[in-house]
């Protein structure tokens, strides 16, 4: 198993933009990380930062999400991107959130990051929530199920 | 491999690919056609097999195939398929009489709860995503390993331990949420309500008895407990069973309420 099991987010704000990235090795199979990330009934079974996720992620896909972040609120997005095994973004007018997965000899080193920004955003800065806990939750997350099924026998 | 070694050979494990495909489909016609045309299509297509997989392996692959095709387009039950179905019988008179009437004058007409727990497996299953249910009775009732898989699914092993780990999470907490046999709080209570139907003078205690699932219920894991349900799927066929009439009539009831309620 992998020891870097508490990956640290890095947040850099900016005037109009805020940018939080998080990366870690995860020692899985690209396409088991793939298909954690990209089978939308499944993701809030492992992932604890999501409460609920309906839509279809694929190319072009619509989805709607509740994050932790803030429960009461739905995101509607976008699939912008959608590269198997490689890349994946989704988001709407105000930002997005790139997955990106780089093979490794042991696995894949996964990286997540979600800019938000715009003329308007110092008026609102500050009432948006630091994304940092909730983005090394789930990279956790996402490491622990995928290593998880790669070292499964069933 | 010659015309003459498939027949025999395939006759050896006909009878597992029709349980395996009518699982898949809750269809007794469907299975018939489905068997019918793979022992064709492997027929037609018998100078490709090139023995890399067993024979097996390979007339499941062409089998798998088939049953992909018709279910693509077709929804997913939902996982509350039981209770629909129950409502459903609840107000139809004609389903009772016909299955009481199967209970008393067919010898494959018993009512044992272990069978309907594999009946009950089938339709809830029919809730996962066609390749997560597909692996997931491969794997665990058919006893196919993981390269197997991979060579009828045409995956990855990598992605077949995705399917197979999602499929029996999900299985694990919907059969934990719902079924009173291992969970107190589980709402489900179908197959006792039908014993006490059937099987008027016969305690249900008596019955949960046989069953290692209902009896380990409190000192066993969630994942234990779903190995056993397993057990009980693998040692059943459910063509052949004592109770194999009065099921079949049950699941072919089940899925005319599901194209119903799905609108299909």
């Amino acid at each position: 198993m992998n020891q870097q099991t508490n990956p640290k987010a890095v947040t850099e704000k900016r005037m109009f933009s805020r940018e939080t990235t998080v990366s870690l090795n995860i020692e899985a199979h690209p396409s088991i990380v793939w298909a954690l990330l990209t089978h939308a009934s499944d993701i809030p079974r492992w992932n604890s930062t999501v409460v609920s996720l309906t839509g279809e992620i694929k190319e072009g896909g619509a989805i709607e999400l509740k994050s932790t972040l803030d429960e009461k609120r739905v995101f509607k997005l976008k699939v912008k991107e959608f590269v198997p095994e490689k890349r994946l973004v989704w988001g709407d007018g105000m930002g997005s959130r790139v997955y990106s997965l780089d093979k490794k000899s042991n696995g894949v080193l996964f990286s997540m990051s979600e800019k938000i920004g715009g003329p308007l955003f110092p008026l609102f800065a500050k009432m948006i929530p630091s994304f940092d806990r909730s983005f090394e939750q789930f990279a956790a997350d996402l490491k622990k199920e995928a290593e998880t099924i790669q070292g499964s026998k069933k | 491999m010659t015309t003459d070694k498939l027949t025999p050979e395939f006759e050896i494990f006909q009878g597992e690919l029709k349980s395996f495909i009518l699982r898949m489909t809750a269809s007794v016609q469907d299975a018939e056609d489905i068997v019918q045309e793979t022992y064709i299509k492997a027929h037609a297509k018998l100078n490709t097999f090139r023995g890399e997989s067993s024979l097996k392996t390979w007339v499941f692959s062409i089998a798998s195939n088939l049953a992909r095709d018709l279910l693509r387009s077709k929804k997913r039950w939902p996982e509350t398929v039981t209770d629909i179905c129950r409502e459903e019988s609840l107000g139809n008179p004609q389903f009772f009489q016909e299955a009481l009437q199967i209970r008393q004058t067919s010898p494959q007409g018993n009512f044992e709860i272990k069978e309907h727990i594999a009946l009950c497996f089938t339709c809830v299953s029919k809730s996962l995503p066609l390749e997560q249910q597909l692996a997931l009775l491969l794997k665990e009732v058919y006893g196919f390993s993981m390269k197997e898989i991979a060579s009828i699914l045409n995956q990855t092993e990598a992605m077949v331990k995705y399917y197979l780990h999602t499929s029996r999470s999900r299985m694990i907490e919907v059969f934990d949420q719902r079924c009173s046999l291992i969970n107190k709080q589980g709402i489900c209570h179908q197959c006792t309500e039908l014993n006490g139907i059937f099987n008027p003078k016969q305690k249900v205690q008596e019955e949960l008895v046989k069953i290692e699932m209902a009896k380990d219920a409190e000192n066993k894991s969630k994942e234990e407990l779903f190995d056993l349900r397993m057990k009980i799927l693998q040692e059943l066929d459910p063509f052949e069973s004592g109770a194999a009439e009065l099921q079949l009539h049950h699941l072919e009831y089940n899925r005319q309420v599901m194209e119903k309620y799905l609108g299909e």
